[in-house]
């Protein structure tokens, strides 16, 4: 259903063979294209200097390409401010230390929608809001700093959320979170994608992906190796490996039962094979 | 054979603080194990590999009561640059721990503190740089390495002083996938080569059965599992709880002993599930009812 | 990127392979003889010099330019402006008002312009063709304590990290909507604190990490450490010392013993 409307309207980013090459000449981006719809579910994944942060920032136009275009929303980066760009898309950095600087929580979140020039009221819902699908209301009055990371990351995310964007970039937004905080993490991510958040994911961690996204991006070498949905990136191993990534033993596994015909689709988690395996059961008897 | 280090009933408290982050733990290794420390953030994990060199309680003051015994000697009463000659450390994050302008001048740090003649610090450079992986690189700027090359770098220089214990706290956090399975075997030939005991503290235990021959599961600064890989990773539940990724394929074994009581065998790698799983599949006809 | 950028370009020129003790003598030298020399023909002679040894150091093309660009504006700065407030001798060129120019303190301008092109080249000299380290080892065995020069090659080798942390924030508080270029100086300064918070923070961060880092690898355990590079004179490093040394000795015994204006 989703598919069908966003065949039809047009992109929410679009690059169109973007180079791009920092200062003293090393040449990250090497021509890429691509088309993210409205409501998408994307990861870009890649090795270490593959390129991913790079095109990352061009999301929201931190870096503006050397040739070719960057349209986010229909208008192209390299003529619209940062500024501008930030209120269709958010982007959070992997560090939130880079990003926390106030005294409180709440005013922490307020200081993007103040930025742009929301009244005070809207400032208070929007941050309201955003603490509140962060789940972490109650942190409100507390200071940044004295935080876990787990509970940073969320107060990063929730002050970019309260800009109202259309699109999220998060950059390895599960680095130093052990599994529970990540899973309550991507948890928090689906609510905001069931309500029609389109995100851009950037990770090392290939089960997160399998499990949470639609698409996946793999960069290397400032080329796009290869992007496809999810069962299809991880469907050769091989083809990973040569982009220094290794796919989820359960992905691996299901397809390599699927060869066999011992499974007729794939799953992306213990708990989804097993239930595949109660239905094939079932079915048998 | 010596033991590379044993806690008796150690429980640490740092000052300022209500509650303990390890408690009364006890627990060892023999010298040439390789022991994988699971836990979540604030298990007490970056706690106990300080412990062992001394930075707790010399640089983070705290309260500690029990044994801590590194190599035969008690701990808290050797000094830091002491303990740093038998216990190697490397830390997360590469950036932090690098801070020679040059990788020679970074692997000879240590040894320089610790005045061993010239002569002697040229061959363990070289030997240490062997051991990683980094031959030739002596006059390279660390800043100017990847990010694996980083951390092998900082792999070069605790090993410079020839320890006997090795000590990573989460020493893969800034890598890519593969860096991370080229760090985890670089360890595994440590070991081989050199019988060098390592700790490693870890919060995914991913792709970690077939790296250590011993897992410690570490919940709120209690140990709450210790012994081989598989039969940590059989009491599931009991990572899971800890906020420990476990792996998926354990995992997935755990689930299926739950789901089909009796009708498979645990397993561990991929090439095992796929077995115990057709088996299981192809056996539905018979046991039917 | 430049801005934190390492001038040091690697080569292996004459220049390169002196002793980095010598390079600072030398460079000392050279320096306090532009500072007793006043004419303007010997300090052209000493600026040739100067620049003669620039192009034999081999320096990169765009960190020279990038250097020299700044030197040469700077002297430009000091040509133009030393004749306005310097209005002493005659003939008077020019009067104008309170403005009052005058042919000697026109000759006085392009002399100082000349001194300080080469008290800048030379240093810059120095910094293109000594790397950072070898700077600090020479300073140690010069005498500074080893803690003092570990702290300064810590502070050389951060400076470009913090750069890169600096820029990130600045990344990280755009993408929330900030523009540093609107507003009146008082505005734009106020904005800073939101780079400086997490600048400090995270500073502070790497600090303490760094202190665990250098008490794990037995930091200051010994009084006498030793090291895995020494610096040790050759020939060649003697010869430019004395050559150095003759090059102030000569011209100050002249200016200062004989009169001889130089």
């Amino acid at each position: 259903m989703n598919v069908s409307i966003a065949a039809q309207s047009p992109p929410i980013i679009s690059l169109q063979n973007a180079r791009f090459s920092y200062e003293g000449g090393v040449e990250a981006l090497r021509g890429v294209s691509l088309n993210v719809a409205r409501g998408e579910n994307v990861a870009i994944v890649g090795g270490n200097g593959s390129g991913k942060t790079t095109l990352a920032k061009h999301l929201n136009g931190l870096l503006k390409p050397s040739s070719g275009k960057v349209l986010i929303g229909g208008e192209e980066t390299s003529t619209t401010s940062v500024a501008t760009l930030a209120r269709t898309v958010g982007y959070v950095f992997q560090n939130p230390d880079y990003q926390l600087f106030c005294t409180s929580v709440s005013e922490e979140v307020r200081f993007g929608p103040k930025n742009m020039g929301f009244g005070h009221d809207d400032e208070s819902a929007l941050a309201e809001r955003a603490l509140k699908l962060m789940g972490i209301s109650h942190l409100r009055e507390q200071s940044p700093v004295s935080l876990s990371l787990g509970d940073r990351r969320k107060v990063a995310i929730a002050s970019v959320l309260a800009t109202s964007p259309r699109v999220l970039v998060l950059d390895e937004p599960t680095t130093g979170l052990d599994s529970v905080e990540s899973a309550q993490l991507m948890a928090t991510l689906g609510v905001l994608r069931s309500e029609g958040m389109t995100i851009v994911l950037i990770t090392h961690d290939m089960r997160l992906v399998a499990q949470h996204m639609d698409r996946v991006i793999v960069m290397s070498e400032g080329r796009i190796a290869f992007d496809a949905g999810v069962e299809e990136a991880f469907s050769d191993p091989d083809r990973l490996k040569r982009c220094k990534l290794l796919a989820p033993p359960i992905t691996v596994l299901a397809q390599r039962l699927q060869a066999q015909g011992l499974l007729t689709e794939g799953a992306t988690t213990p708990l989804q094979l097993v239930e595949q395996l109660v239905r094939v059961r079932g079915e048998q008897q | 054979m010596m033991r590379a280090f044993e806690l008796t009933k150690t429980t640490v408290t740092y000052q300022g603080s209500d509650f303990p982050a390890l408690n009364d733990v006890s627990i060892g290794a023999d010298e040439g194990e390789i022991v994988l420390l699971l836990g979540s953030n604030n298990a007490g994990k970056s706690t106990f590999c300080r412990l062992l060199n001394g930075l707790v309680p010399k640089s983070t003051p705290a309260q500690i009561d029990g044994k801590v015994e590194v190599l035969g000697r008690d701990a808290n009463r050797t000094s830091v640059a002491r303990l740093a000659t038998m216990v190697g450390m490397v830390f997360q994050e590469p950036e932090n721990q690098l801070f020679c302008m040059s990788v020679e001048e970074e692997v000879a740090f240590g040894p320089e503190n610790v005045a061993i003649p010239r002569a002697e610090i040229i061959a363990r450079v070289e030997w240490a740089l062997e051991a990683v992986g980094l031959t030739g690189y002596n006059a390279r700027s660390p800043s100017n390495l990847s990010g694996g090359e980083k951390q092998r770098l900082a792999i070069a220089a605790a090993l410079s002083m020839r320890p006997r214990l090795l000590v990573l706290d989460e020493p893969a956090y800034a890598l890519d996938p593969t860096g991370r399975v080229d760090l985890y075997a670089l360890l595994r030939d440590l070991r081989e080569r050199y019988g060098m005991t390592i700790l490693i503290a870890e919060r995914d235990a991913e792709e970690m059965a077939e790296l250590c021959d011993r897992m410690i599961l570490l919940r709120n600064g209690r140990v709450v599992a210790d012994g081989a890989p598989n039969a940590v990773l059989s009491g599931i539940d009991e990572v899971v709880a800890a906020g420990v990724s476990p792996p998926q394929i354990a995992h997935l074994s755990s689930l299926l002993a739950d789901r089909f009581p009796g009708k498979t065998r645990p397993f561990f790698t991929t090439d095992d599930a796929e077995k115990e799983i057709a088996d299981l599949v192809r056996a539905t006809g018979s046991d039917a009812p | 990127m430049t801005r934190f950028e390492d001038l040091y370009t690697e080569a292996d020129t004459f220049l390169h392979r002196l002793d980095p003790r010598v390079k600072m003598a030398s460079v000392l030298m050279l320096s306090l003889l532009a500072i007793i020399m006043s004419a303007l023909t010997y300090l052209l002679v000493l600026l040739t010099f100067i620049f003669v040894l620039l192009l034999l150091a081999r320096s990169s093309y765009r960190k020279t330019t990038f250097a020299m660009k700044f030197v040469l504006r700077f002297m430009a700065l000091i040509a133009i402006l030393w004749p306005l407030f310097d209005p002493s001798g005659t003939p008077v060129l020019i009067r104008l008002g309170p403005v009052v120019i005058t042919e000697p303190g026109i000759w006085r301008g392009l002399a100082s312009a000349a001194r300080v092109g080469c008290l800048a080249t030379v240093w810059y000299i120095l910094i293109f063709t000594t790397s950072q380290r070898d700077l600090v080892r020479g300073l140690v065995k010069l005498g500074l304590r080893f803690d003092f020069g570990l702290a300064l090659a810590i502070a050389l080798r951060y400076f470009p990290t913090f750069g890169t942390v600096m820029d990130s924030i600045i990344d990280a508080q755009r993408s929330r909507g900030m523009e540093f270029e609107k507003g009146n100086i008082f505005v734009r300064a106020r904005k800073y604190v939101a780079v400086l918070g997490p600048a400090i923070v995270s500073a502070l961060k790497t600090a303490d990490m760094l202190a665990l880092a250098l008490q794990s690898r037995a930091y200051g355990a010994r009084r006498n450490r030793t090291y895995l590079r020494e610096l040790n004179m050759r020939p060649s490093d003697y010869v430019a010392l004395v050559a150095a040394l003759a090059m102030f000795i000569v011209p100050a015994i002249a200016k200062y013993a004989f009169s001889i204006p130089i």
